[in-house]
């Protein structure tokens, strides 16, 4: 007898399985005995790649603020100061320009002082900054100065998964670079350990070992300390291939035309660029030689993809720099997943420094915390020493820049017993000691739960589609209002100052043509009260009225002297002129008779057009 | 509908999914593939000939996906001893002596596994020595599952070599055995006496019983994988080992038994569901686990933990440095080698040895506990309760600080010694039980798992035996609906793992751990 067989019964089966877990993506979430169901979708690799967000415990071993500070101290002792323009000297041979091409800092991106009626701002709900630097024109000042003035300026992002993915960044770059000019979506890493997807640029690398700064224990002992602000660093030996490709999802990434590729020459290495513009495709190779040193290959040339590839040898490579040909702003999307901001103290501080003399960053921007928050703390004195010391350790890293704190941002947890979400009811305590730490050390601070407040906070986010629904992480879509607020604040900022200036600039104009007035009213005064006084006491004596010149001259002399010299008229005007003085305090009036001329210096503005033709006086 | 609108180049998605890529057996992936594949084996199961080469080339594929360019090494060790298992029967049946060719066998594949496992450290060993750049070689990856087919090779041409089996007639066959999808990547070993059979029957049946013990495997392996060990390695076990979960010696005392269970779900887990798959095709591959940790004595792990491999040990190792036929001191002398060398397969570090020399030195000992006291059992059936259960106790600990120093090399090969030294001093120094209510409120989940993981592992055996039976009676629709429960399961911890994990690497696609070695 035949034994029944099965085998169709169990592929039948199979196929149920698999019909049916495909099925599963149609049941909504739901919630069982108090847990939250997730829509399981199998066909999920078939899909456009989302951005997974997290908010895991830091995975790396935590050092205390203390020991971080001492080592900072140290550190500062050993590298006394970055020596710069050395990095630049020495990579001569790693520069490639096509002949023609347009120069850095050529192109028509805007280099020009701006006029406060071109900002676009909304005046309400302004979160403004609060720059806690007491020096005047501190980093942060010239920071928007150079923003103000069309130069280029670089911003470093820094956070947690809060920005990964490009989230708030990317916006926050498309309101920029629209605004101020620039182009280019910054520096994008090499390789990263893990599945993640960021929509302004595409990467595809094969072949290197990566590691993460995150798991700093399970990093080569030799590779341990090569860490750069991107936390993410990759090895690759013969054969290695990265490619960097411009995406067109905002007006200003679609293509580049200046590249940096920051690397290590772990061994005396050959690599090999391949460039792909509109028209062609252009190959170059490049000896390497061994060095511990940050080295830089820059090319200057419009290009939509940049591949590199090692011939042999060994690199480790840090990632590349798609930007414009200079001028306006490139932000930086430095996001290390459930980094609390401890990374930092990892990083190194000459490769930090030698990438901060290749990129040259005005404002670093520090976004942590989100993951520090217990529900309903109130008291961060550690996490603010430890705030405080990873700004630290980002003003040792790039002297140059700016610091800028974000505060954190609105979070809401479950209520188990109610099932409905509350506020976590730290946030408000967190931001304060942030913006304590910020003020600590003299920096910037932007206050981010207020400014999600301002749209309605969480749940309006959520509701609004804004936030994923664990109520804690934004999406893109919330990363754009953020984004925008604070472009907001920035031009703000921006257009502050050029009001203020524009206001001095006016009230000096107004003030010098008021002042020409009354001394020109003066003078006709005094010439009419003398011609009187002459016509009337002296008689007739043609010589002196026929030479109104001599008598303005012996006026301007007058002034100039400060005193009457027992003329009564003279005294009137020396007095006038001294009044001048003492209102306009901001003002120094000089009136040189010998060129006839009068000159207004203001301290802020030494332009020709407060020269004024003496004359007036005259 | 949306949920069936993939977007703009899915095709390209999927293609480049079909190519190179790890492909575990827990993947929606290969889920597909395998219903796909299923349809052809329907189709040729009833020609021996043509299952065989089809079964072949859909192995190949997936050892192609799995492990690239090495799917060479697997083809050239296939002929390789393919060719020299023919030659050793022809001089035996000539009756001449065929050591030559059975140490050419032995050269080529422990060759294989030495160059994979040593190299690195030998590499590093020579530039720590005489400076960086001594030698110039790039470090070098263990492909997954080259131990697997080498050692399934070794032992069919010992086998020949011993006149245990007879070679076989095609290398398509040959090919089959080695690559066998579902047990390529960590086993189970197959001997080829037991496997030839099933490889040249004319015709393969799946009975009743045996669909019902396929769900059951599938089932228990997927909850045991892609849940268990999922959660407690990357919610407790790694955060515990490398220092995020604090200093206390509780924590660390935890994170050690939480090792103990995650490996074994891990490798028993996913040799379930291979076992399940083969099942779904008519062969049966043999059990790898047996509820390990309930043996009372480490000679009754040995027969209970990664059966296939500790018999492959015993037989063509032990036995092969002469076992217990050179007196009692070689016997002693040939169990700890035996051991010291499995642990040295795992890789070459101080860890490893320490784990294969715990492991070696206890068997030895038992043996001479044994010796010494007459009324001393080897299995714990055998005793009396009173005893089974300290005994029982005592060999679970001794496993566990054995897992210990493997955990760390596993998870921290660069500083393996560092990690365990840790975790032995937090334990040894910073012990204290007030510790265990913060362990529990922040990592409560965690904890809950290990112990949920711990009770259903020493459940008795007659609930093994029931739920076969149950999912026997629930038929194939049954059975199917049984499992897209639990593949639901398993998507939703994928799902909440991927929320929290800090490496965002989505379990389901991720390899088993003993595919490392």
């Amino acid at each position: 007898m035949k034994r029944e067989d099965y085998t169709l019964r169990g592929w039948l089966m199979s196929l149920v399985v698999v019909v049916g877990v495909i099925c599963l993506g149609l049941i909504p979430p739901f919630e069982v005995f108090g847990l939250r169901t997730e829509r399981v979708d199998i066909l999920s690799a078939l899909r456009p790649a989302e951005v997974a967000i997290d908010d895991a415990i830091a995975e790396m071993e935590v050092i205390d603020s203390e020991v971080a500070r001492a080592n900072l101290d140290s550190m500062l002792l050993a590298t006394p100061k970055p020596e710069p323009a050395k990095v630049e000297e020495r990579d001569e041979e790693l520069k490639w320009s096509v002949e023609n091409g347009s120069k850095r800092g050529a192109d028509g991106e805007r280099g020009r002082k701006l006029h406060s009626s071109e900002i676009e701002i909304t005046k309400s709900n302004i979160v403004a900054i609060e720059d806690f630097d007491t020096l005047p024109n501190g980093k942060f000042h010239n920071f928007i100065e150079k923003l103000a003035l069309g130069e280029g300026v670089r911003i470093a992002v820094m956070g947690d998964s809060f920005v990964e993915g490009d989230i708030v960044t990317s916006d926050l770059r498309d309101i920029l670079q629209r605004s101020y000019g620039g182009r280019g979506v910054g520096f994008v890493s090499c390789d990263i350990p893990f599945t993640t997807v960021r929509t302004t640029v595409k990467r595809d690398a094969k072949g290197w070992t990566s590691y993460s700064i995150m798991k700093h224990k399970s990093v080569p002992e030799t590779l341990r300390d090569k860490f750069f602000a991107s936390g993410y660093i990759s090895e690759g030996g013969a054969g290695a291939t990265v490619t960097w490709r411009t995406v067109d999802k905002f007006a200003t990434l679609d293509s580049c035309t200046h590249a940096d590729i920051l690397l290590v020459a772990r061994d005396s290495s050959i690599v090999e660029l391949t460039i792909i513009n509109e028209h062609d495709t252009l190959k170059r190779e490049m000896n390497i030689a061994k060095s511990d040193r940050l080295r830089q290959i820059e090319i200057d040339m419009p290009m939509k993809s940049l591949k590199l590839k090692v011939v042999s040898g060994k690199i480790l490579c840090y990632g590349a720099s798609l930007e414009g040909n200079g001028g306006g702003v490139i932000v930086d999307n430095f996001s290390v997943r459930s980094n609390n901001g401890h990374a930092i103290y990892n990083m190194n501080k000459s490769i930090c420094n030698d990438a901060d003399n290749i990129f040259g960053y005005d404002l670093v921007v520090l976004q942590y915390g989100l993951n520090i928050m217990q529900p309903g703390q109130r008291h961060f004195t550690k996490y603010k020493e430890q705030l405080a010391t990873m700004i630290d350790y980002a003003k040792a890293y790039f002297p140059n820049a700016a610091i800028m704190v974000l505060g954190v941002s609105d979070r809401w947890i479950k209520d188990e017993e109610q099932g409905t979400y509350v506020p976590i009811g730290s946030v408000d305590a967190m931001t304060e000691y942030q913006r304590a730490a910020a003020e600590e050390c003299g920096v910037a601070f932007w206050n981010t739960s207020e400014a999600m407040a301002a749209l309605g906070g969480m749940p309006a986010f959520v509701a609004n589609g804004w936030a994923a629904s664990d109520y804690t992480h934004i999406n893109f879509a919330g990363g754009k209002r953020i984004a925008q607020a604070l472009a907001n604040a920035l031009h703000n900022e921006v257009y502050n100052l050029l009001y203020e200036q524009e206001l001095s600039e006016e009230s000096a104009k107004q003030m010098r043509v008021q002042r020409e007035r009354e001394i020109a009213e003066r003078n006709t005064q005094i010439l009419e009260q003398r011609e009187a006084i002459i016509n009337n006491i002296i008689s007739i004596d043609t010589t002196s009225i026929e030479q109104p010149d001599a008598i303005a001259e012996g006026i301007a002399e007058d002034i100039q002297e400060g005193n009457g010299e027992g003329n009564e008229i003279s005294e009137d005007v020396a007095n006038i002129a001294s009044e001048d003085i003492s209102e306009d305090t901001a003002s120094e009036v000089v009136i040189e008779t010998a060129e006839n001329e009068v000159v207004v210096e203001n301290e802020s503005h030494k332009n020709s057009d407060t020269l004024i033709d003496s004359d007036s006086i005259a | 509908m949306e949920y069936f609108d993939f977007g703009g180049g899915a095709w390209e998605r999927m293609l480049s999914l079909l190519g190179e890529g790890p492909i575990s057996l827990v993947s929606g992936l290969f889920l597909m593939l395998f219903v796909l594949f299923g349809a052809g084996y329907l189709i040729l199961r009833s020609n021996q000939r043509l299952r065989t080469l089809y079964v072949v080339l859909f192995s190949l594929y997936f050892y192609f996906k799995l492990s690239g360019i090495y799917l060479l090494l697997l083809l050239f060790t296939a002929l390789s001893d393919y060719i020299i298992g023919k030659r050793i029967y022809r001089r035996k049946e000539q009756g001449q002596r065929c050591r030559g060719w059975l140490a050419l066998s032995v050269v080529i594949n422990v060759g294989i596994l030495a160059y994979f496992t040593a190299t690195n450290f030998f590499v590093d060993s020579i530039n720590a020595i005489y400076g960086d750049g001594t030698l110039d070689w790039e470090a070098v990856v263990k492909p997954a599952g080259v131990s697997f087919f080498v050692f399934q090779s070794l032992a069919y041409v010992i086998d020949i070599s011993r006149g245990t089996i007879k070679p076989l007639k095609h290398l398509s066959d040959y090919i089959f055995l080695l690559s066998f999808f579902p047990k390529v990547m960590c086993g189970p070993l197959v001997r080829a006496k037991d496997f030839i059979p099933q490889i040249e029957a004319e015709r393969l049946v799946v009975e009743r019983k045996d669909l019902g013990r396929a769900v059951k495997l599938l089932v228990t392996g997927l909850i045991k994988y892609a849940v268990i060990a999922k959660i407690v390695g990357s919610q407790f076990v790694q955060p515990a080992f490398d220092g995020s979960l604090g200093d206390s010696g509780v924590v660390a005392l935890m994170a050690v038994y939480g090792f103990t269970l995650q490996i074994y779900c891990d490798f028993s887990g996913i040799s379930d569901i291979a076992v399940g798959i083969a099942l779904l095709m008519g062969f049966r591959l043999p059990d790898n686990f047996d509820a390990p940790y309930k043996s009372a004595t480490i000679t009754e792990f040995w027969r209970r933990w990664h059966i296939s491999l500790s018999s492959w040990l015993r037989d063509y190792l032990y036995i092969s440095l002469g076992g217990n036929r050179k007196g009692s001191f070689r016997t002693y002398l040939n169990l700890f080698m035996t051991m010291f060398i499995g642990g040295l397969w795992h890789g070459v570090g101080l860890c490893y040895i320490i784990w294969g020399a715990l492991h070696g030195l206890a068997l030895a000992l038992h043996k001479v506990w044994l010796k010494l006291i007459p009324n001393a059992k080897r299995f714990g059936e055998e005793m009396h309760s009173v005893w089974r259960l300290p005994a029982t106790l005592l060999t679970f600990h001794i496993v566990a600080f054995g897992w210990l120093f493997f955990g760390s090399a596993l998870m921290f090969p660069q500083s393996d010694m560092q990690v365990a030294g840790d975790i032995l001093h937090r334990i040894a120094h910073n012990f204290s039980l007030a510790d265990v209510v913060p362990m529990v409120q922040s990592s409560g989940f965690a904890i809950a798992t290990i112990c949920l993981g711990y009770v259903l592992h020493f459940l008795p055996k007659r609930y093994d035996r029931a739920m076969c039976n149950f999912t026997t009676r629930s038929g194939w629709l049954g059975g199917a609906l049984i499992l897209i429960v639990a593949i639901w399961l398993v998507m939703q911890c994928d799902a909440i793992m991927l929320a929290q994990s800090s490496d965002g690497a989505a379990t389901m696609s991720a390899l088993p751990m003993y595919a490392n070695y």
